[in-house]
């Protein structure tokens, strides 16, 4: 069974398909952005889009990607070109320890694919279940309105 | 600022230049852990081939140290932010403190400063290799210590680019060839009830796919509990290979069932007699209390979102870890002890949140045990519950603060508290170390904050320490976050007593000549006189808090709170006014003000842990959660101009935080809190 992981065709590895899809990104693909944090799906450092949609790849098995197109934090820039997320968060200096940040970017990405000129009420809502224990919420509220800006 | 060793000496100091690779071997002999000076900062900074490395003597954990260090570093070099390149200190170099206290710029700026000064004149002279001799300078003539240029300024985040495009930046994204994955466990018990593993089902573990070892001797035990250690080859197959194993513990004796709450109850304490150690030594007058207020305070989690994580590998007998630590050369002597060899190199990387929980050793140690046992590299990292259940935590605290008034000035203050240890945690101390120190000096970190600033008559702090089921130890500002708390609660109590402005009654009380600073700076930029606008079926509320941390960084606090009948409290709006000296990267200053603030509001509403029979039974982030996206408000942050040297700003404004917010929720609905964190239906309609 194979799926895209970054726009590229990836099989799933062999005695990884029972495996976390966090493991199997990190430890066999190498794609260290997203991170262990709680293993059950509350905090978020795990976050990739799937099908476009933000999931928490510690709780989903690599089996259940077969078919589908995993995006991560390491396929968003294109070359050297980052992503208007990716750009406000540099520009406002969001992350402070930054290891909850590949999880909040990419649930940030996921909501603006979704809703380009999100609300407070949006951001609320698709951010909630992304853990900052630094306490960057302010930041990254501001570098989501940021990038949406940019996205116009 | 403190005059530091090299300035009394004033001997021959070095810097590195040279065309080959960076020699740490060419830095002086120096004593272990030796306080920073422009000996050691020598090798910090390194020339060749037209650039400069910068090796950071400090742990990166979420303080941005390492471009604070660079824009000091490229200033006194007078180089361009991109000819530094800034790398994470290993142990064969000089070594250096514990990154702790707030204390990176206050300590490591000038000697930093110093050895770049030394080096870029060296340069300007027309040198180009060997050990430059360097004359330490006044400090006014250093260019870093004073603003202009990148100090002041604040440059794109070093790693930030990293951070941004998922990079391998922490101990758990290390890969090495060949690399497995191991965890030890340990018994469902309290750490200091001494545990082993008793058997186990074998044959079921091994059945399980990826399973690679089953490893007794797995190290140290973590306080009294002896683990078993389990290697795979995947980090998924390690919960299904504990779950196979279903091991059978031995349980040494009763586990202690007594309330740790109880087990630190102030009023109980108080009835045996005096507090041992005190703070502030005045005698107040025996009579009644015009304040008289008890809070206690909950073990809390540090809560990071990385769980601590090494990986260790042993080549030739040469053991070399990669650590998310606060104090790697510790982590290395540890390493040391315990496996019997010198070869060691601990690697330091950035640390996915520490907040004063990364000080010990204790993923590296399970780590190096495994790869040892099984001839491989070998990655440990807790899971959430392991952090909950092994990792130390701040100690709860009871506190009972009593005040005595005349002609609205405090004429008397009896402030008592019982807590646990935090810099002689039962985590490395043994009892019999404790009982010592318990007798002859007390614990500073449990002290830390509780000689309030203020001019309060015949005043008296005192506090004992008892050691509990669970250990505890530093955490973000160690006591001084609950301690200040608990002060600014009963000085608010004491202004209302005294029908005062608690704004006025805090400068009336302020013999400090800087703390009035950030308290009237705030009340101008929160417009404190002003009320809450009123909204139908929401109680709203305004407070003020301020402290001063470690007697040199100030910090004060307004917030403003809503209430719902329900009793759910929203923090709606957070001001902060901050004095930490010169300001060498203000927004990151503000970074740390912003996340104190986030802290703060945990401890008010969030923070607390559940404990059972001495043992944490938290497993996750619902059992210990955090404050969220919605719960954490905007915030305005304003930096006090100082002719101060550089102070600390990581652990500042939680000593203001935390009250400012209480006293919101006491404006809100006329309830003091008493116990933490705060439950909602305490204050429901």
């Amino acid at each position: 069974m194979a799926f895209q992981l970054n726009g590229q065709t990836q099989d799933i590895p062999d005695g990884w398909a029972d495996e976390p899809l966090l493991n199997t990104l990190r430890e066999k693909f190498g794609l260290t952005g997203a991170k262990f944090g709680c293993g059950a799906g509350q905090c978020g450092a795990c976050t990739v889009i799937v099908d476009g949609v933000a999931v928490r790849s510690c709780i989903m098995q690599t089996r259940d990607v077969g078919g589908a197109q995993v995006r991560t934090i390491e396929g968003l820039a294109q070359g050297t070109r980052l992503h208007p997320v990716q750009q406000a968060w540099l520009d406002l200096s969001v992350p402070q320890c930054g290891y909850c940040q590949a999880g909040q970017i990419m649930s940030a990405v996921a909501l603006l694919d979704e809703v380009p000129n999100p609300d407070d009420l949006d951001i609320e809502s698709a951010m909630e279940g992304n853990l900052c224990r630094c306490g960057t919420y302010a930041r990254i509220r501001a570098a989501i309105a940021r990038a949406a800006e940019a996205g116009q | 600022m403190k005059r530091r060793g090299f300035m009394i000496g004033g001997g021959a100091l070095f810097a590195l230049i040279g065309g080959g690779a960076f020699v740490t071997s060419q830095v002086p002999p120096i004593p272990a852990r030796p306080e920073p000076d422009a000996t050691t900062a020598a090798g910090w900074i390194a020339h060749r081939d037209g650039r400069f490395t910068l090796t950071l003597p400090r742990a990166e954990i979420g303080q941005n140290i390492a471009t604070g260090l660079k824009q000091i570093a490229c200033t006194e070099l007078d180089a361009g932010w991109d000819s530094v390149d800034v790398t994470f200190h290993d142990t064969t170099g000089a070594g250096v403190k514990a990154t702790v206290g707030s204390e990176s710029v206050m300590l490591f700026a000038e000697p930093l400063a110093q050895a770049c000064a030394a080096l870029r004149d060296a340069l300007a002279a027309g040198r180009s290799s060997g050990e430059v001799a360097v004359s330490p300078r006044p400090v006014a003539d250093l260019r870093a210590l004073r603003k202009g240029g990148l100090i002041g300024a604040s440059p794109e985040l070093v790693q930030g680019l990293e951070i941004v495009t998922g990079q391998p930046l922490y101990a758990a994204d290390i890969a090495r060839p060949g690399m497995l994955f191991g965890r030890v466990l340990r018994a469902l018990a309290s750490v200091e009830v001494a545990s082993h593993p008793r058997g186990w089902n074998a044959k079921a573990a091994e059945a399980v796919p990826g399973f690679v070892a089953i490893v007794p001797e797995c190290g140290p035990p973590i306080g009294k509990a002896h683990g078993l250690g389990i290697v795979a080859r995947t980090p998924g197959a390690l919960n299904r290979i504990a779950d196979a194993l279903a091991v059978d513990w031995d349980i040494d004796g009763t586990p202690d069932r007594s309330d740790v709450m109880a087990a630190i109850d102030i009023d109980r304490r108080l009835t045996r007699g005096p507090l041992p150690h005190t703070a502030l030594d005045g005698a107040p007058e025996a009579g009644a209390w015009d304040v008289d207020l008890r809070i206690d305070m909950p073990l809390a989690a540090h809560g990071p979102i990385g769980p601590r994580a090494a990986v260790a590998e042993w080549q030739n007998g040469a053991l070399t870890v990669w650590a998310g630590t606060q104090d790697a050369f510790y982590v290395r002597d540890v390493l040391a002890d315990t496996f019997g060899t010198d070869t060691v190199t601990v690697q330091t990387t950035r640390v996915g949140g520490a907040f004063g929980g990364r000080v010990i050793a204790t993923a590296e140690l399970e780590a190096t045990a495994l790869a040892r046992a099984t001839g491989t590299p070998v990655k440990v990292q807790w899971t959430r519950a392991q952090e909950y259940a092994l990792g130390y935590h701040r100690p709860p605290a009871s506190h009972r603060i009593r005040a005595r008034l005349g002609q609205g000035r405090i004429t008397d203050w009896d402030h008592g508290q019982v807590s646990s240890h935090i810099f002689f945690t039962a985590a490395v101390v043994p009892e019999w170390m404790q009982t010592a120190t318990n007798t002859l000096i007390g614990d500073d970190g449990v002290a830390r904050g509780m000689a309030a600033p203020y001019v309060l008559g015949r005043a008296r702090a005192s506090y004992d320490v008892t050691r509990l089921p669970v250990h505890t130890a530093s955490w973000r500002g160690l006591g001084a976050g609950p301690n200040t708390l608990a002060i600014e609660c009963a000085m608010d109590e004491a202004a209302r007593v005294a029908g005062l402005d608690p704004l006025d009654f805090r400068l009336a009380h302020i013999r400090d000549p800087l703390l009035p600073d950030v308290l009237t700076r705030v009340a101008q930029i929160a417009d404190w006189g002003a009320a809450p606008v009123p909204e139908p079926g929401i109680r709203k509320g305004r407070g003020i808090g301020c402290g001063i941390y470690k007697g040199t960084s100030y910090a004060a606090v307004v917030a403003d709170v809503r209430v719902r009948a329900d009793g759910r409290t929203r923090v709606d709006h957070l001001w902060c006014a901050h004095d930490c000296g010169l300001v060498v990267n203000p927004d990151q200053v503000r970074a740390q003000c912003e996340g104190n603030l986030a802290w703060s509001l945990g401890m008010i509403l969030t923070d607390g842990l559940p404990l059972e029979d001495g043992f944490v039974t938290a497993q996750d982030f619902a059992d210990a959660p955090l404050p969220r996206h919605s719960e954490v408000p905007d915030m305005v942050i304003d930096l006090i101009e100082s002719p101060r040297p550089p102070q600390g700003a990581g652990e500042t404004a939680i000593v203001a935080g935390p009250a400012a917010i209480a006293n919101a929720i006491r404006a809100a609905t006329g309830h003091r809190i008493r116990r933490l964190p705060l439950q909602p239906e305490v204050i429901a309609l």
